[in-house]
């Protein structure tokens, strides 16, 4: 029984991570359709960001995460500018972003690999290791309360979902539709960096991090659904939860558990497409 | 207050409108008559910035909104009740209406208190989602949610279309008190009773160009009116 609340609260933790990134994923997807993989490349360089400023210039953990996140605010809002508005301004459909965002990807892994050494680098802990999940699984949940209560409640949050329902009409209201693009980019690069900033204690900053992290984040946004917010949440537990029962209890080699996620990615993409909460109709 | 210049804008490579040219003055009300097809809502779309390519002149108050985006235009007093109303369903009545008022400068409640004492069905159906609405209510809410900016000109594609008779002399009563305040009407209309009968001036626009403007008192006389658009189509390609 120890040894299952143990696996819980560790999945939980997970599964918050996945969620994070899933969230990322989901506040450029809403208004603009864009599947942005370079999730995962931002959630690792948040986790250099925190190696950079916690580990080498030892920084109180919350100056140094506070300057983490502003530094991928500003990530986000450059990346739109430079790889996603000119095509959008261009009348290019949603593919041609998307295939932007991997060159992004690719340029951001290459510029962390020759930027530092290759070993994995330590993060610290923000509190006590023993205290650390119950850490992410508080932050996390305030994230997404934070951003129900955005997307429910106030008009910037009601502009950003009008557009995902319809941008022409969206635009007719006067919500001025770059500057939501160049919102939810610099928002999902925050969100994304906050995830690669709590994992990173775990799991070490390595420039390989990005991409299994942009499959589970995915993995989770397709598990729940595009729809709502607490989707990517919902769908990261699962996918958390699922990974790890099967690596405890499963009689299969641990490699083999890292293919957990790909699995289910595939029986939701046949089964279920739309993820398990559907948006509001 | 609306002066429209050799207005090219299109889509494609052709372009649907070439060169309109149309005026619209303070208190007016003017419909926009023509076939299927013809550019009636390329033009409201050019109007109100949805569509990327436009060249010619669009002079609102001495500003040229050719080059402004579609935000920027709201913000100018320019509002467009869409073909097809284009209420967000899954929104309240009230959500609905506070996204009309993302550009307002002025004092939320009284635009609330407006519309909601134009439509009152409105106001009682406020905490309701959008999508539940009848058609003519999606329409009340579609020209409520267009007022919420506060708008000097006022833009309505086809605001009667596939409406029942009733709901009909309803919306129009509302847009007749609208016209009493002052506020100026551009209008897309199909059916010429209602164009007529509701406008004080009506330009035709036949594939792209503006084929004949006329007062609607004249226009209502002419002997031809039931074959309007074929007459001028035909005197249009010779």
């Amino acid at each position: 029984m120890q040894d299952f609340l143990e696996l819980a609260v560790s999945a939980t933790a997970s599964g918050c991570v996945y969620g994070l990134i899933a969230l990322a994923y989901l506040l450029m997807i809403r208004p603009t359709g864009i599947i942005n993989f370079a999730v995962g490349e931002w959630a690792m360089v948040a986790a250099f960001g925190g190696y950079v400023l916690l580990t080498q210039h030892e920084l109180p953990y919350p100056l140094g995460m506070g300057i983490v996140l502003a530094f991928m605010l500003l990530v986000g809002w450059v990346t739109e500018r430079i790889a996603v508005r000119p095509l959008v301004e261009k009348g290019a459909g949603v593919l041609a972003p998307i295939l932007a965002l991997l060159g992004v990807l690719v340029i951001t892994r290459e510029i962390i690999s020759v930027s530092f050494p290759p070993d994995p680098l330590p993060v610290p802990f923000a509190v006590d290791i023993q205290y650390y999940k119950y850490f992410v699984i508080g932050i996390t949940l305030a994230v997404f309360v934070a951003a129900w209560l955005f997307f429910e409640k106030t008009v910037w949050g009601r502009s950003f979902e009008a557009v995902a329902l319809n941008r022409r009409a969206a635009a007719l209201m006067g919500i001025n539709l770059s500057r939501v693009t160049a919102f939810s980019f610099a928002g999902g690069a925050a969100v994304a960096g906050l995830g690669g900033l709590l994992v990173a204690p775990n799991i070490s900053a390595h420039y390989l991090m990005g991409v299994p992290l942009a499959i589970q984040g995915f993995t989770a946004l397709v598990i729940g659904g595009v729809g709502r917010v607490e989707g990517a949440l919902l769908g990261g537990l699962l996918l958390a939860f699922a990974e790890q029962f099967t690596i405890r209890y499963a009689p299969i080699p641990g490699g083999f558990a890292q293919g957990v996620p790909l699995l289910f990615l595939m029986i939701f993409l046949i089964m279920r497409p739309t993820g398990l909460l559907k948006a509001r109709a | 207050m609306l002066h429209i210049r050799d207005l090219t804008a299109g889509y494609g490579a052709a372009p649907v409108l070439q060169g309109v040219n149309l005026h619209v003055d303070r208190g007016e009300t003017v419909a926009l008559l023509g076939p299927n097809g013809a550019g009636k809502s390329t033009l409201m779309a050019a109007l109100t910035g949805t569509i990327r390519n436009r060249s010619g002149e669009v002079s609102f108050e001495n500003h040229n909104l050719v080059f402004e985006a579609s935000h920027a235009i709201v913000s100018r007093g320019v509002a467009l009740v869409p073909e097809g109303r284009l209420v967000f369903p899954p929104f309240s009545v009230e959500d609905n209406l506070r996204l009309g008022a993302v550009r307002l400068k002025g004092r939320l409640q009284e635009r609330y208190d407006f519309v909601y004492g134009l439509f009152p069905r409105l106001a009682e159906r406020r905490r309701q989602a959008a999508g539940t609405l009848s058609g003519g209510e999606q329409q009340m809410l579609a020209i409520g949610r267009a007022l919420m900016s506060n708008p000097r000109l006022l833009l309505l594609d086809e605001p009667f279309l596939g409406l029942a008779p009733k709901v009909v002399a309803e919306i129009r009563a509302a847009l007749e008190k609208l016209r009493q305040t002052g506020l100026t009407l551009l209008m897309v209309e199909q059916k010429l009773d209602i164009a007529l009968g509701f406008a004080s001036r009506a330009y035709v626009l036949i594939k792209g160009r503006v084929a004949l403007e006329e007062g609607t008192a004249s226009l209502a006389r002419r002997p031809d009116l039931r074959d309007l658009y074929f007459s001028l189509a035909t005197a249009h390609n010779a």
